[in-house]
C-alpha cells in the first residue's frame, strides 16, 4: 500500500510525460490537465491498496481509460453540434488540412540556429505524432516513453502481445516516412542519430 | 567489351554510394529512440501554468489519499470492536443465557416472598385468631359444623 509521500513521488515523476502524451491525444492543453487531474484522482480513491510497484502500470491503465471517456463525450458532443451547425450553414472546409503544413516558422534571428533547429524538429515531431492513428499513438508512448514491455502495453491496452507490436511497428514506421518527408538532414535528425552513435560506440 | 564493363563499374559504384547512404540513415528503432529523447526533454520545459496545475491536482490526489487513509483507520478502530465481538460471540451468549436465568430466578424468588406477604396480610386481617389455623382439630371441627 503506498503512502501519501510515495504516491507524490510518483505523481511527480510521470505527471509531465501524461501531460504531453494526453495533450497529444486530446490536442487540446486544458482538456488534457482536466484529464490528468482525473486520472491522479481515480488512482488516489480506487487504487490507494495496491502496492508502489503497480502503480505505473494502474496510472497508465487509468489515463488512456479517461482519454476514452473524454473521446466519448467528443463524439457525442460533436454529433449534436455537426447537427446544429448544419441548419447554421456550411463550414469552411479546412479539416482535411496537413497540420504539418501549418507550422508557424519562427524567424527569430537572435536565437541561436541550433536551438531554432531543435524547437522545430519537436514541432515537427509533435504534429507527427498527434496525426498517428489512437492505438498506434497509445503502443509507441507506452512501449518507447514509458518504456514498458509487450505484454504489460497489451494489458493497458487490452489487446494482444501481437496487435502491440504491429502497432508499434506501423507508429514507427509512419513517424519515420513523415519525418523523411520533412527530410532528416534538413531537420538534423540524421546528424544528432549518427553523432550519438559515434558516441556509444 | 569496353562498354560493358563500364557500365558494370558504374553499377557498383552506384550501388557502393546506396549502401554508404543507408548506413547514414537511421533505423525505425533508432529513430524512436530520437523521438522520445526529443519529447521527454521537451515535457520537462512546460509552461509554469501548466507545472502549476498539475501540481495543484497532484496535492488534492494526495490529500485525497490521506483523508481516505484516516477513514480506513477509523473504520480499522470499528473493525476490531467487530472482531473482538465475533471472536466471544459463545461467551457473549452464555452471558446473555445467564442474566436470563438470573432474571427469572430473581421473579420467581420475589413473587414468593409477595406470596408469602399476602398470606400473612389474609391471616392478620381474619375474624379468627392465627392459632387457629395452627390448630390440627380446627379442619375437622369445621367440616363437622358444616355438616
Amino acid at each position: 500500500m503506498a503512502t501519501a509521500k510515495e504516491l507524490s513521488d510518483f505523481l511527480e515523476a510521470v505527471e509531465r510525460r501524461a501531460f504531453k502524451q494526453t495533450a497529444y491525444a486530446v490536442r487540446d492543453d486544458h482538456a488534457a490537465l482536466d484529464i490528468v487531474q482525473d486520472a491522479m484522482m481515480k488512482l488516489a480513491t480506487k487504487y490507494a491498496d495496491k502496492p508502489l510497484a503497480e502503480l505505473p502500470m494502474l496510472f497508465q491503465r487509468i489515463l488512456q481509460n479517461t482519454m476514452r471517456d473524454y473521446w466519448r463525450r467528443q463524439k457525442v458532443r460533436n454529433l449534436w453540434t455537426t447537427l446544429l451547425s448544419s441548419f447554421g450553414g456550411s463550414a469552411e472546409g479546412g479539416d482535411e488540412r496537413d497540420p504539418l503544413e501549418t507550422i508557424d516558422v519562427e524567424d527569430d534571428s537572435d536565437e541561436p540556429h541550433a536551438q531554432l533547429e531543435r524547437s522545430q524538429t519537436i514541432k515537427l515531431i509533435e504534429l507527427a505524432i498527434q496525426k498517428l492513428p489512437a492505438r498506434q499513438r497509445e503502443a509507441f508512448v507506452l512501449r518507447y516513453w514509458e518504456e514498458m514491455d509487450v505484454a504489460e502495453t497489451a494489458k493497458i491496452m487490452g489487446c494482444s502481445d501481437g496487435s502491440v507490436k504491429t502497432h508499434c511497428s506501423r507508429a514507427v514506421h509512419s513517424l519515420a516516412t513523415e519525418l523523411k518527408k520533412q527530410g532528416l538532414d534538413k531537420l538534423g535528425i540524421t546528424g544528432s542519430i549518427a553523432m550519438s552513435k559515434s558516441l556509444k560506440s | 567489351m569496353l562498354n560493358t564493363h563500364e557500365n558494370h563499374t558504374n553499377r557498383m559504384t552506384a550501388e557502393f554510394e546506396d549502401s554508404v547512404s543507408d548506413m547514414n540513415q537511421p533505423t525505425d528503432a533508432e529513430l524512436a529512440h530520437y523521438v522520445i529523447d526529443l519529447l521527454d526533454d521537451n515535457a520537462q520545459h512546460l509552461t509554469a501554468v501548466t507545472a502549476k496545475r498539475l501540481s495543484v491536482a497532484r496535492s488534492l490526489a494526495v490529500s485525497q489519499l490521506a483523508s481516505q487513509q484516516g477513514l480506513n483507520h477509523s473504520g480499522h478502530v470499528l473493525a476490531r470492536f467487530g472482531d473482538q465481538i465475533e471472536r466471544h460471540r459463545i461467551m457473549s451468549t452464555a452471558i446473555a443465557v445467564g442474566a436470563m436465568l438470573l432474571a427469572f430466578y430473581a421473579a420467581q424468588h420475589f413473587g414468593f416472598n409477595s406470596n408469602l406477604e399476602e398470606g400473612d396480610a389474609f391471616l392478620l386481617a381474619s375474624d379468627l385468631p392465627p392459632e387457629a389455623y395452627a390448630d390440627k382439630g380446627f379442619d375437622t371441627w369445621l367440616v363437622s359444623k358444616n355438616d
